[in-house]
């Protein structure tokens, strides 16, 4: 537990071009947005990806295996994963809700806030630097990423299985951040 | 165990059956099955709304190419093959400058593919009122961002495992 009381706003999201409309959508955009008589409210996100519901389902899928999986990696450290990669994409979007998220499991609000107004260049504790180390290389020139970066996770106790659930958590977010930040932009949340 | 068992992450990271980082990435089955079904959406899906399996293949290439794994551009390059290649879909793969005789909608693809690979922070509401004054739908617009952001996951998916393929 950290000191620091640093909070990351929630943001909301909007996209630039216009979202599938549920009164007109197709069958198969209804079925990969989980549409059902009971469930018609459905993110701009999910609307503006629906244009390719194929896509859409598999990479929904795999997502959530990455961020969720059970065993291996911490969930905390999966979403500092996703926080790096998203603070190198400059995804402001995602960085808001992965630093919340992993602020919510580890409740280390000193990492979130060395990041948000230091950068990632730390100075963290080791083994932090030696996961926003890995996955900022990666993220940024992954042939910039290097085997002693890996072999630092490994000197800091990750198992090589830990360590694959690492890569695919900051990979998935190089995949995230491409859509996010591209597709649309942050946004503060209305006021209720 | 046969060579058969290898997937195109395995065989590009390095990985033998039987190999201890092998076994690992079978413990997560639905990453390793997870990503091949979203391999075949992006590369090849069943619509495709206008974007070609060729074009898709020589886009994957050009991006592997740039993003430094020319080994997985050599496989896109052999899908462009069967997908049926012609000049033009070797020239985007081989990561060529877009001839000035392109047309506006392939320009606009390409430009966009080069952007969010190399510099996604750079990208802008902008790029996408590009796309769509290039002629490109929604749903092209979406089938493309998707099939950029896949190579990236994966190029980094196979840097990643390569690294920890080389540590004890």
């Amino acid at each position: 537990m950290s000191t620091s009381r640093f909070k990351v706003k929630a943001l909301s999201w909007s996209p630039y071009i216009e979202p599938v409309d549920v009164a007109t959508a197709s069958e198969e955009q209804l079925a990969a947005m989980q549409v059902t008589p009971s469930n018609t409210k459905v993110s701009p996100y999910v609307r503006t990806l629906a244009h390719d519901p194929e896509s859409y389902v598999a990479r929904t899928k795999l997502f959530n295996a990455i961020m969720y999986a059970k065993g291996g990696l911490d969930r905390a450290e999966r979403e500092l994963g996703a926080l790096v990669a998203s603070a190198v994409n400059r995804c402001v979007y995602c960085a808001s809700v992965h630093a919340r998220r992993y602020v919510e499991l580890s409740g280390r609000e000193d990492v979130v806030e060395e990041i948000y107004v230091r950068g990632l260049e730390g100075p963290f504790d080791a083994r932090t630097q030696a996961i926003v180390d890995f996955c900022k290389a990666l993220s940024e020139t992954p042939s910039q990423a290097t085997s002693e970066q890996v072999q630092a996770l490994r000197d800091h106790g990750i198992s090589k299985a830990e360590i694959v659930d690492l890569i695919h958590s900051a990979a998935i977010f190089g995949w995230a951040n491409r859509l996010m930040h591209t597709l649309g932009h942050s946004v503060p949340v209305e006021a209720k | 165990m046969g060579m058969s068992d290898l997937d195109q992450i395995d065989i590009l990271s390095g990985l033998k059956p039987g190999s201890e980082l092998y076994a690992i990435r079978r413990e997560r089955p639905e990453f390793v099955e997870g990503t091949e079904l979203c391999r075949e959406t992006v590369l090849s899906p069943n619509h495709g709304f206008g974007l070609s399996h060729a074009l898709r293949a020589a886009l994957a290439s050009r991006m592997a190419r740039f993003i430094g794994r020319e080994d997985l551009a050599a496989v896109y390059d052999l899908i462009l093959d069967d997908a049926g290649s012609d000049p033009d879909l070797a020239a985007i793969a081989s990561g060529a400058e877009t001839a000035a005789s392109a047309d506006a909608f392939t320009s606009a693809i390409i430009r966009h593919a080069d952007l969010v690979t190399q510099t996604p922070r750079n990208s802008s509401r902008g790029d996408i009122e590009r796309l769509e004054k290039a002629g490109l739908s929604k749903p092209q617009i979406i089938a493309l961002s998707e099939l950029i952001a896949f190579v990236n996951y994966e190029a980094r998916v196979l840097v990643g495992l390569s690294l920890l393929e080389e540590v004890e």
